[in-house]
């Protein structure tokens, strides 16, 4: 990709981009929205969470070895497994190491495919695809699999006399649980697919945009928004699915019983 | 067909219900063509015996055979089919009537396609003549639901249907229907029924054989001690 023509930033160009949220906090102030604490912890956050991960992301590079990246990679899955099991309503004992088996699986395994077949990135551990690439994935992913998780849950623990009405008739556990765990991976979907509907004319993706103002050819940031855009897609789609199939081997067990006591909802702020 | 036998054996079965031991020693063992009360106080756990005989719950220990075998050795699924279980609050899916009595024959243990007419037949016993089949099941009323559910279960022709209060919601000349094709399916077709039950009268008149749970409540059981409580108070 090329560098050239690009505009680096110097630390005193973010102050000034910050006056821009303390406009939106004085415009909060004036029309009493209240917002003006959150907006600043959350400009704080930003700033510190993102100079944070250029810092580790910079280690990461220099360093150029294949544990570092798949250090940080994992690392990267443990988070966002956790923050996807954060946004259901319901969870249930066992999820979080779960949601962190699908998007290991599906990050890694979609994510080396583009960067090992499609890109042909050498060597095919190189952080500077690798990890961008993987945290794209892991986004859509993890949003993908807790909507089709809190679903199925959800469906579980309301329509539990459903499922169980249709085992006591002689349904076996995939033909009870089949209407809840599709509906769910559906709807993980969605998103993913939404987005690969509108994208370039509602809006331009964000590393499209980035690469363009690195001074990119825009044709050229478009193949790889194209494959990136079929990245998320497959990734999204097998997040799902892995954790559709998961959830359904956790709650329904050899006996074709549904085990709806294991789901709990989750205490606390979401 | 061998009308002494044995179509459900239970043996030595103890449930329990979140950590609580309900029941405990409970052994039957239900004939073809008989309709077996199991009589109760309501909340000693009759529910959830029946549950567990159908294996939607595990027992504390015990086993279950239909006709001699153990559902580990035909399937879950089909020994399920076996011992159709109708709960007390009728669950009619988000579909219609129709849909609702042919979704047991869309399952992989169905061995025949769904028979509309037979199905037609078994409402009209129930009273529900000219129902509308295309109607969404759940905009019936609840004693129109509750036969619903009874005849859903009886159209995939159990060895035995476990009912629990199958005229709870009934009125008395519905409830009547509902017995009388009870009973008619064990006479004719040679079914049996284990019918879960707080209703003595209803017991003593309909069934072959009524078994009382009183001395199979288990000492931590929440019915038993409530009963103390009131003779205490009584006293």
């Amino acid at each position: 990709m090329p560098d050239s023509g690009a505009i680096v930033l110097q630390y005193p160009d973010l102050l000034i981009a910050a006056c821009l949220v303390v406009a939106a906090g004085a415009l909060s102030f004036v029309m009493r929205l209240r917002l003006e604490r959150r907006l600043a912890v959350a400009a704080v956050r930003t700033t510190v969470q993102l100079l944070l991960v250029g810092y580790v992301l910079k280690w990461v590079f220099s360093l150029d070895r294949a544990y570092a990246v798949a250090g940080a990679a994992l690392l990267m899955a443990a988070f966002a497994s956790r923050a996807a099991v954060r946004r259901p309503t319901r969870t249930f004992s066992g999820a979080t190491g779960r949601a962190f088996l699908t998007l290991v699986f599906s990050g890694f395994l979609t994510t080396l495919t583009v960067t090992g077949v499609i890109v042909g990135v050498q060597p095919w551990h190189k952080a500077q695809y690798v990890i961008p690439l993987l945290g794209m994935v892991l986004g859509n992913g993890l949003t993908g699999l807790s909507l089709c998780m809190d679903h199925i849950l959800e469906t579980l623990s309301e329509r539990r006399d459903e499922v169980e009405m249709e085992l006591a008739l002689g349904a076996t556990r995939w033909e009870a649980a089949r209407g809840p765990l599709s509906e769910g991976i559906r709807r993980g979907m969605i998103p993913v697919i939404n987005m690969m509907t509108v994208v370039g004319i509602v809006s331009l993706p964000g590393m499209m945009t980035g690469q363009i103002l690195q001074g990119a050819d825009p044709l050229d940031a478009v193949k790889y928004q194209i494959v990136v855009m079929f990245m998320l897609s497959a990734g999204t789609g097998l997040a799902s699915i892995l954790m559709a199939l998961l959830i359904y081997r956790r709650l329904f067990n050899p006996r074709h019983q549904l085990r709806a006591e294991l789901i709990r909802k989750r205490r606390g702020p979401l | 067909m061998n009308a002494l036998e044995t179509l459900l054996s239970i043996e030595d079965f103890a449930v329990s219900a979140g950590g609580v031991s309900l029941i405990q020693a409970f052994s039957l063992e239900v004939r073809r063509g008989k309709l077996v009360a199991v009589l109760g106080v309501s909340g000693c756990g009759k529910t959830t015996l029946l549950r567990a005989i159908a294996g939607l719950i595990d027992a504390d220990r015990g086993a279950v055979r239909l006709k001699g075998r153990v559902p580990e050795e035909i399937g879950w699924p089909v020994y399920r089919r076996g011992v159709a279980h109708v709960e007390q609050k009728p669950v009619m899916l988000d579909a219609t009537v129709r849909e609702n009595l042919a979704r047991p024959f869309a399952y992989r243990t169905a061995r025949t396609p769904f028979p509309e007419g037979r199905a037609a037949e078994l409402l009209g016993k129930l009273g529900l003549y000219g129902i509308a089949m295309d109607a969404n099941a759940r905009d019936l009323s609840g004693g129109q639901q509750q036969r619903v559910s009874l005849a859903r279960a009886l159209l995939i022709a159990p060895d035995v249907a476990l009912l629990d209060e199958p005229t709870g919601s009934l009125d008395e000349e519905s409830a009547a229907r509902a017995e009388d094709l009870i009973r008619a399916e064990t006479r004719e077709r040679g079914m049996a029924a284990l019918v879960v039950t707080h209703d003595k009268t209803q017991a003593n008149r309909w069934c072959d054989r009524v078994i009382n749970l009183e001395g199979r409540l288990a000492p931590g059981n929440p019915a038993l001690r409530a009963a103390h409580a009131a003779e205490e108070t009584d006293a």
